[in-house]
C-alpha cells in the first residue's frame, strides 16, 4: 500500500472514520496506533518488529535517563539507545555497500570474491523513525522534555503513519503536547487538509509522476541516445520531479495529520529560489537539515571551534546526511560535494552591500541553481560516464526545446509556478493566497487533474526508498 | 449541531461542489472526449442500432478486420436486395459477448444477421471484460450469474466496476482527455500519435458502415511477416481451449434470430493453414460443434475456408485477421454466396445443401 494509491484512500477513510466516532483519549489513540502499526505491516511485513523494539527501547531508555540523576548514568543510557537506532539503520541500509566496498578494495589488491548473492530489505521508514527515536532521548538527556509515561503515546508518535515512511521527522517537543488531549480538527485544519491532500497528490501523481514517466527516467538510462538539449531539459525536470516528488509526500502527510488534528513541521519553504548553497539547506528537507544542525553539528562544536574545526565539522554532516539518502558512493559524493560547497560558501564570507542588489541575487541564484543541478546528475546517473554526459549537456549553451516533448517544458513550468506564485504572495500581502474561491478552485482543478492524468500505476515516493 | 458539523465541513464540501461541477461540464462535452478514446463496443452498438441496417454483420476482431460491408450491400435475400449493412465486429468478444451486442443493436431487427464465427469464439477459458461494462444490463448480469457459476464472482465484479466508474466522467473519459490534450500539445509524440489513431478509428466505427480495421492491419501481409520473423507467435485466445458455456449463447442467438424472423447465417471465418496447424484439437473441437449446432437447429453455415475463398497468406494480416486484401476478397464472395443462397427458391435447398456439407472444403 503506497500513499496515494486507492487502497491508502480506502485505508484512510476507514481510519478516519473511525477515529473521529470513538470516544476518549484512550480509545482513539490506542485505535490510531494499531492503525498504524497495520499500515506499517502491510507495507513492510517482515520488519514491524523493528518498529517494534525500536518504540520500547527508546521509551524505557528515555524514563531511564529520566529518572536518573548521576549524568555518567544518564549518558551510558542514552549511548543505548544511540546506538540501538544506528546500529539497526547500519546493520539495514549500510552492510551491502561496506561489504561491497570491501570487496571491491580486496579485488583492487588481486584478491578474489565472489560476488554478492544476497541482498538485505530496507524497512520501512527506518531512516525517518531512528532519527525521532534519537532526538527524543537526546531532548530527554538534555532536559529539554520529560520522557514520556505512556508506552501508547510515545509508539503513536513513532508510528503516526502519515508521515512514519517519509517523514517530516518530527521533534518529540513538537509532536508530543498535542497529544496531551485528543485533538479536534477545526475547520480551519479541515480545510487546509484538503488544499494541502490536493496539492501533495497533484506534485506526486501529475507532475513528478508523469515527468518520470513521460522524459526523466529514458534520459538518464541512456543520455548517449539523446541530444544534448533533451539531456538538458531532463536534468531540469529531474529537479522538478524530486521537488514534487518529496515535497508532494510531505503535503499530503501534513494534510492528512491535520485531519487528526495534528500539525506537522514545514519540510521546504522554496528550495530553488536559494541565492546559496547554505540557503538552500534552510530550504529544502527542513527537518533533516536541522535535525543534523541540532544533534550533530553543535554537538561537535558548530562554528565555535578553530575555522578548520568548524570546516570538519561541516564537511562531517554533508557526508553523513548524503549516506543518510542512500548507501551508494554516489550519494557519498553528494554528501561531500555539498560539504565543500558549503565550506567554500562559508570561506567566501559575506558579500556586504553588494547582496542587496538585485543583479547579485541573480548571480547568486543561477550560481546556486547550476550547482543544485550539478548535485542532483549525481544522485541520478546510472554510470560515472553517463554523469558525464549529462554534465557536457547543462554546460551547453541553450537550444529552445527542440526535440523535447511539449508536455515537458510545461510539466516543468507547472512545478516552478507554486514557487513563483508563493514568492509573489509573500511579497505582495495584497494578492490574498488564502481567499477562499480561489483555494477551492485549486483544490478541485487539482484532484480532477489526479483523476485524469495521474499514471495508471503509482510510483513509490522516492524519499520512501531512503 | 448539524450547523456545526457544516461549518467544519465547509471546505471539504466546497471542493466537493467545485469537482461536481467540473465532473458535469465534462460529461457536457463527453462527446469530444469519446471521440478521442471511443468505448468501441457501444459505439458500435449504437451506430448499428441507429443505422437500422438491413444486414449485421456480427463477430469479432475476425469480423471488424474481414467483413467489408459495403462490398456486400446489394445482395440479393430473400428476392429483396440488401439496402444496407453493418459490420458489428467487437474485438476480442465472445459467442456471449456478441448475442448480448445483437440484443442491444438491433432494433428494430435486420433482415439478415451474419455471424462470422471462428474457434476462439467459443473458448471458454477467456472471458471478455468489454462483454458486462459495455453491452450487458442488470438483468444479463444476473442472468450469466446463475448460469454460470464458475464466472459469477467475474461477471459481477466486472460488472459493478464499469457501473462503478460511470459515477464520475472525469474518471469515465479520462482517457479521452488524455488523448485529446495529447494531440493539443504536441503532434510529433507517441501519446498523440496513439491520440490520431484512436481519433480515426472513432469516426470509423461511426461511419457509414462500421468497417474499422486496425490501421496496422490494412497493408501487413502475414506472409511477409512470416519470412520476417520466422517463428510463429502463439494466438493466447486458443490457449487450454474448451467449449461449453458460450455455446449457451449462441443457441441464445438463435432463439433470438427465431423470436425476432430474422434470417441467421454463420459464416465460418477463413485461418490460416499455420493457425489450424498449431491448434489442430482446438479447431477440430470447434468445427465438431458447429456440424452439431448446425445439425441439431438446421442452422445455414457457410464455410468459407481460404482455399474455397482463394485467400492465400498474402490476404492475412497475421494468422487469423484479414488485411484489406484478404477483407475485400472474402465481402466480394460471400456477396456472390448470400446471392446465390438467399433466392427464395432455393433457400431450403440450399440450407439442405449447406447441412448435408456441400460447402465443406
Amino acid at each position: 500500500m503506497s500513499v496515494g494509491s486507492k487502497v491508502f484512500f480506502l485505508f484512510l477513510i476507514v481510519v478516519l472514520l473511525g477515529y473521529h466516532l470513538l470516544r476518549g483519549r484512550p480509545a482513539k489513540y490506542t485505535f490510531l496506533l494499531a492503525a498504524s502499526w497495520a499500515f506499517y505491516a502491510i507495507c513492510s511485513p517482515y520488519y514491524l518488529w523493528v518498529l517494534l523494539l525500536l518504540t520500547v527501547v527508546d521509551f524505557v531508555v528515555a524514563k531511564k535517563i529520566d529518572a536518573e540523576t548521576d549524568e555518567r548514568r544518564r549518558k551510558r543510557w542514552l549511548v543505548v539507545s544511540v546506538v540501538s537506532n544506528l546500529g539497526l539503520l547500519f546493520a539495514f541500509k549500510y552492510t551491502a555497500f561496506v561489504w561491497d566496498s570491501g570487496s571491491a578494495l580486496v579485488t583492487l589488491f588481486g584478491g578474489d570474491v565472489p560476488p554478492r548473492a544476497w541482498d538485505i530489505l530496507l524497512p520501512l521508514g527506518i531512516s525517518f523513525h531512528t532519527f525521532q527515536g534519537i532526538s527524543y532521548t537526546v531532548d530527554v538527556y538534555r532536559r529539554q522534555i520529560r520522557a514520556v509515561t505512556n508506552l501508547r503515546d510515545y509508539a503513536l508518535f513513532v508510528a503516526f503513519f502519515p508521515q512514519m515512511a517519509a517523514g517530516p521527522i518530527v521533534r518529540a517537543v513538537e509532536f508530543l503536547p498535542q497529544m496531551v488531549t485528543p485533538p479536534v480538527p477545526s475547520a480551519e485544519q479541515i480545510r487546509d487538509g484538503i488544499f494541502l491532500f490536493a496539492r501533495g497528490l497533484f506534485k506526486k501523481l501529475v507532475i513528478a509522476d508523469q515527468l518520470d514517466q513521460l522524459f526523466v527516467s529514458a534520459v538518464f538510462n541512456d543520455p548517449a541516445a539523446f541530444s544534448p538539449v533533451a539531456c538538458r531539459w531532463a536534468v531540469l525536470a529531474w529537479a522538478v520531479q524530486i521537488y514534487c516528488d518529496f515535497s508532494g509526500y510531505t503535503d499530503i502527510a501534513l494534510g492528512t495529520a491535520k485531519w487528526f488534528g495534528f500539525e506537522l513541521p514545514a519540510n521546504f519553504h522554496l528550495p530553488y529560489l536559494a541565492t546559496s548553497i547554505t540557503d538552500f539547506w534552510r530550504r529544502w528537507h527542513l527537518s533533516l537539515s536541522t535535525w543534523l544542525r541540532d544533534y550533530l553539528y553543535f554537538p561537535l562544536g558548530g562554528s565555535r571551534g578553530s575555522t578548520g574545526r568548524t570546516y570538519f565539522n561541516l564537511m562531517a554532516i554533508f557526508v553523513l546526511c548524503g549516506l543518510w539518502h542512500g548507501a551508494t558512493w554516489a550519494w557519498l559524493v553528494y554528501g561531500v560535494y555539498n560539504g565543500v560547497l558549503m565550506s567554500v560558501h562559508r570561506a567566501m564570507g559575506s558579500p556586504g552591500r553588494l547582496r542587496s542588489s538585485a543583479a547579485w541575487r541573480m548571480l547568486a541564484w543561477t550560481a546556486t541553481f547550476a550547482q543544485l543541478l550539478l548535485g542532483l546528475i549525481l544522485i541520478r546517473m546510472t554510470t560515472w560516464a553517463d554523469g558525464g554526459t549529462m554534465l557536457a549537456a547543462i554546460c551547453g549553451v541553450t537550444d529552445g526545446v527542440r526535440g523535447v516533448p511539449a508536455v515537458v517544458p510545461l510539466l516543468v513550468l507547472l512545478g516552478m509556478a507554486g514557487h513563483g506564485w508563493e514568492l509573489l504572495c509573500e511579497r505582495l500581502p495584497a494578492l490574498k493566497a488564502d481567499w477562499e474561491p480561489l483555494r477551492v478552485a485549486n483544490a478541485a482543478v487539482s484532484l480532477a487533474a489526479v483523476v485524469v492524468f495521474s499514471p495508471g500505476v503509482g510510483k513509490t515516493f522516492l524519499y520512501i526508498q531512503f | 449541531m448539524l450547523s456545526n458539523l457544516l461549518r467544519r465541513l465547509r471546505g471539504p464540501l466546497l471542493v466537493l461542489f467545485a469537482l461536481v461541477a467540473l465532473d458535469l461540464a465534462v460529461l457536457a462535452t463527453a462527446r469530444t472526449w469519446d471521440r478521442h478514446s471511443p468505448d468501441d463496443y457501444a459505439a458500435r452498438v449504437e451506430t448499428c442500432r441507429q443505422r437500422r441496417p438491413d444486414a449485421v454483420f456480427v463477430g469479432g476482431s475476425v469480423v471488424s478486420e474481414g467483413i467489408v460491408p459495403r462490398e456486400i450491400v446489394g445482395a440479393n435475400w430473400q428476392g429483396e436486395p440488401l439496402a444496407s449493412a453493418y459490420a458489428l465486429g467487437l474485438p476480442g468478444g465472445t459467442t456471449s459477448e456478441f448475442f448480448h451486442a445483437v440484443k442491444a443493436a438491433c432494433q428494430p431487427p435486420p433482415r439478415l444477421l451474419v455471424y462470422g464465427i471462428t474457434a476462439s469464439d467459443l473458448n471458454d477459458s477467456r472471458h471478455e471484460p468489454h462483454g458486462p461494462a459495455s453491452l450487458m444490463t442488470f438483468g444479463d448480469a444476473v442472468e450469466w450469474a446463475k448460469t454460470r457459476p464458475d464466472s459469477r464472482a467475474w461477471v459481477l465484479r466486472q460488472y459493478a466496476l464499469a457501473r462503478a466508474s460511470r459515477v464520475s466522467s472525469l474518471w469515465q473519459y479520462r482517457h479521452g482527455i488524455r488523448m485529446w490534450a495529447a494531440l493539443q500539445f504536441d503532434e510529433s509524440t507517441e501519446s498523440a500519435r496513439e491520440a490520431k489513431e484512436l481519433r480515426r478509428y472513432s469516426d470509423a466505427l461511426r461511419g457509414e458502415d462500421g468497417y474499422a480495421p486496425a490501421a496496422g492491419f490494412v497493408e501487413q501481409r502475414y506472409d511477409h511477416v512470416k519470412a520476417t520473423n520466422g517463428t510463429l507467435p502463439p494466438f493466447a485466445f486458443l490457449n487450454k481451449y474448451k467449449t461449453g458455456s458460450h455455446r449457451t449463447y449462441l443457441h441464445k442467438l438463435i432463439c433470438w434470430a427465431g423470436d425476432n424472423a430474422v434470417s441467421l447465417v454463420l459464416v465460418d471465418m477463413p485461418v490460416t493453414e499455420d493457425l489450424e496447424k498449431q491448434y489442430p484439437e482446438a479447431f477440430a473441437e470447434y468445427r465438431k460443434l458447429l456440424a452439431e449446432e448446425e445439425a441439431a437447429h438446421g442452422l445455414l453455415v457457410i464455410r468459407a475456408h481460404r482455399d474455397i475463398v482463394g485467400i492465400t497468406d498474402a490476404g492475412f494480416a497475421d494468422t487469423i485477421h484479414l488485411n484489406g486484401v484478404g477483407a475485400t476478397v472474402l465481402s466480394r464472395w460471400l456477396k456472390a454466396k448470400l446471392d446465390e443462397i438467399g433466392r427464395p427458391a432455393t433457400l431450403d435447398d440450399n440450407r439442405v445443401r449447406a447441412q448435408a456439407g456441400g460447402d465443406r472444403p
